[in-house]
């Protein structure tokens, strides 16, 4: 099985400091069932040391390779040029929006891994927990007796965040990768992931395009939980309203944001 | 996100509107927003019309006629689209609020914006014949 | 009196776990990375958090450091794993033959094993090859390998230790005896060159330890061994499968997340920077998987990729060199003092590795501090990257 190799011109987006950002192009020969990571890292290794990228795992449980492949959201170790090009043809290689650029490909995902941790994502979770059903989703991988622990679904690549519109025009927008692990953890024996969930710069500031859905990787559908946590908030303080009992405190979660 | 925050939400304030590579879902939350701003512009031409209407009947009258020709006919079947557009794809985004039909979010939009815009077409029909 | 300053060539397994034992004992660390955390070999690993049963024949030394730190590793950093366990299969008579040793073996090295028939083996993974004569089970587990790395860095850096990635050591600083006094790097971010001085240099580069170590005219028996790994869109076993087998090709599949992972083989290169995908090695796992788990044949490959393990010692196949690590004293090695190699090994002993190289750091700079990173609970991965640190 030999595929023919495909000409394929990487368009590469480069910033050093405060330069003014640029594309450079390398014309590379490639097997066009090989991944645009494969490329990228040729580039760095044969024509420009000077390109900074990120990427670790190489089979996307990492979620370090993120960068936006001809404009769109993608995990660039499992996306094949196949996908994304033809022989003669161009790959546009950029970093993700909404995050601090630090250099060339690579991004500042700080801001999104503190959110994770406010929101108590679980990097480990039981299969019955992580198995969220809906109409959506199917079960987990395990649907034996046992109770397997695994590592969630979510790698935190951040492609959802940089996909969004809302988190483009308001970066205090938690973001879908965020209030999908507030989902994930749970808002209902939570106050503090509640509160973070059940405000203006949580689930009631996405305007429902599901972009994010569109371009996660590992079966996260962060569009979906956002509306089911949508469901379970009012379906919650209807039952607050009407129970009596007013569990509402003072909103310190906005300063702590 | 701070390189972000650090520009102003005035230059942040367009950013939402990047169609490029995107996918359906983008075009439907875009449509949604500018047919939001859209009728609430015409919300405030409304609100002048009908001050026209206060200032007596010869006042009116000369406005009636000032709007019958076919470039404002034309504006009035893009506020009816508009207002078709956004009624319907805001039944879709309440649905979804509410954990509805979410599987087929994607067919729902398609099907009715074609909608909006079949009915649009038959009150176009409609008021350019009139 | 001040820290001595430690300078660690190197952010994959060795290097931040080293940080953070160094970090603990009170050093003043910094660690350059000419990429990103993990980004050479030890982002790649298929994750397996090793139950030394693989080695518990033919390196009895490797087979009881994994056994030992596999049960370290999921007391301080159970948020990176998945605990599942692992199987070794016999398929055919030749597997079966080597039942007996593997017993022996296991119990010499102290890892638990329990036999299983097998129908209890199949009742237990469904999707294993039918043909399966006997199973054991081994505690194996598959872990995050970005994460594991960012748990040591992220604990590290709270502690004060420092980390220049995207940083290129260029040349290192000797003095006019030939001592290392420190590093020239190049910082790519910002396009920076700099001097960095140390007390010692720790080269922490794995696979790339001889071509650092040259700089300073020393030299390591490293042997870099590539192998690849593929990674099929399914988790089609919820445990780790090993082959009861001599360590050999394609014989295990790490399952992780919804995905699982065949590997490895191996062979030999000299370019380190870029190991292409060999094809009929990729199809030689698929094949060798499908012996494991026949439903793999009905999965989509998700992903493809080469991983260079540090292999020290010599031996033109890369499965008689033992698995082991060491740390070299480049003083008494090569007469060249402020310079520690430290490679070998496997991802699951890297806390081991770095106690060995923390305790070489101490002895050579007169520093009495005892290793305590075998009790200490690792932070949060996201440390790392919070915008508090």
């Amino acid at each position: 099985m030999s595929t023919s190799k495909w000409t394929v011109t990487f368009k590469v987006f480069r910033k050093k400091g405060e330069e003014v950002p640029h594309y450079d192009e390398f014309k590379l020969e490639v097997d066009p069932d090989e991944y645009v990571l494969d490329g990228v890292e040729r580039i760095w290794a044969f024509h420009d040391r000077s390109l900074t990228y990120r990427h670790a795992c190489h089979h996307s449980t990492c979620g370090a390779c993120g960068m936006r492949v001809n404009g769109v959201e993608k995990l660039t170790c499992i996306t094949p040029v196949r996908d994304v090009t033809h022989d003669g043809g161009v790959i546009r290689v950029e970093p993700l929006r909404n995050f601090t650029l630090v250099s060339d490909l690579a991004v500042d995902m700080g801001v999104m891994y503190t959110r994770m941790d406010k929101v108590g994502q679980r990097s480990v979770n039981s299969d019955a927990k992580e198995a969220y059903q809906s109409e959506n989703r199917p079960a987990g991988p395990a649907e034996s007796g046992v109770d397997f622990i695994r590592l969630s679904d979510c790698i935190e690549c951040g492609l959802c965040i940089s996909a969004c519109p809302i988190t483009a025009s308001s970066p205090e927008y938690l973001g879908p990768a965020v209030l999908a692990g507030a989902h994930q953890h749970g808002i209902k024996g939570d106050e503090q992931v509640f509160r973070l969930a059940d405000c203006e710069d949580g689930v009631w500031r996405c305007h429902s395009a599901f972009e994010c859905t569109a371009v996660c990787p590992s079966f996260v559908d962060p569009g979906e939980r956002i509306m089911d946590l949508r469901k379970q908030i009012i379906g919650e303080q209807f039952r607050r309203l009407f129970s009596g009992s007013n569990a509402r405190k003072i909103n310190t979660m906005e300063a702590s944001k | 996100m701070t390189e972000i925050s650090n520009q102003s939400p005035v230059s942040r304030a367009g950013k939402w509107f990047d169609p490029r590579a995107r996918s359906i879902n983008m075009i439907g939350f875009i449509l949604n927003r500018i047919t939001a701003l859209g009728l609430t512009f015409y919300l405030f031409l409304h609100l002048i019309v009908l001050h026209q209407l206060a200032q007596g009947p010869a006042a009116y009258d000369g406005f009636l006629s000032m709007i019958h020709n076919p470039v404002f006919t034309f504006f009035e079947v893009l506020v009816v689209t508009a207002g078709f557009m956004h009624a319907l794809n805001g039944i879709r985004i309440a649905l979804n609020s509410f954990g509805v039909g979410i599987r087929y979010q994607k067919m729902l939009l398609v099907v009715l914006m074609g909608i909006a815009i079949i009915v649009s077409l038959v009150f176009a029909v409609h008021m350019f014949t009139v | 009196m001040s820290k001595p300053k430690i300078i660690i060539i190197g952010a994959g397994f060795t290097g931040v776990a080293t940080a953070h034992d160094l970090a603990l004992r009170g050093f003043d660390v910094t660690v350059v990375e000419r990429g990103d955390i993990a980004n050479g070999t030890s982002g790649r690993t298929h994750g397996l958090l090793h139950s030394g049963g693989r080695y518990a024949v033919s390196d009895q030394e490797s087979a009881i450091e994994c056994i030992d730190e596999n049960m370290i590793l999921r007391k301080i950093v159970p948020q990176v794993i998945e605990p599942n366990g692992g199987v070794f299969i016999a398929i055919d008579e030749s597997d079966l033959s080597y039942a007996e040793e593997f017993i022996e073996g296991c119990n010499a090295c102290h890892i638990p094993i329990q036999e299983l028939t097998a129908k209890q083996a199949l009742a237990m993974e469904p999707n294993i090859n039918p043909k399966v004569i006997v199973a054991f089970t081994v505690p194996d587990g598959t872990f995050d390998p970005l994460r594991l790395a960012l748990s040591f860095a992220g604990t590290a850096k709270k502690n004060g230790a420092r980390f220049r990635t995207f940083t290129d050591m260029e040349q290192l600083l000797i003095d006019g005896q030939g001592n290392v006094t420190g590093v020239k790097v190049w910082d790519r971010a910002r396009d920076v060159h700099e001097d960095l001085h140390a007390d010692l240099v720790v080269n922490a580069t794995g696979a790339w330890v001889g071509e650092i170590a040259a700089h300073a005219g020393a030299h390591v028996p490293i042997n870099p061994t590539p192998g690849v790994m593929v990674a099929f869109d399914e988790r089609i076993v919820q445990r780790v499968i090993n082959r009861l087998n001599k360590p050999g090709d394609g014989d295990i599949i790490v399952p992780q997340r919804r995905m699982a992972v065949v590997g490895t083989t191996s062979f030999e290169v000299t370019d380190l920077d870029y190991v292409p995908v060999v094809e009929e090695q990729v199809k030689l796992m698929l094949e060798r998987g499908i012996e494991l788990a026949p439903g793999i044949r009905n999965t989509k490959m998700r992903g493809k990729y080469m991983a260079t393990r540090p292999l020290i010692g010599k031996g033109s196949s890369g499965r008689s060199i033992a698995r082991t690590f060491k740390c070299y004293d480049h003083k008494e090695s090569d007469n060249i003092e402020g310079f520690v190699t430290i490679t070998g090994g496997k991802a699951t002993t890297l806390r081991a590795m770095a106690e060995k190289t923390a305790d070489v750091v101490c002895q050579k700079l007169g520093v009495q501090a005892v290793c305590t990173t075998k009790d200490v609970p690792l932070l949060s991965y996201r440390e790392y990257y919070s915008l508090n640190n």
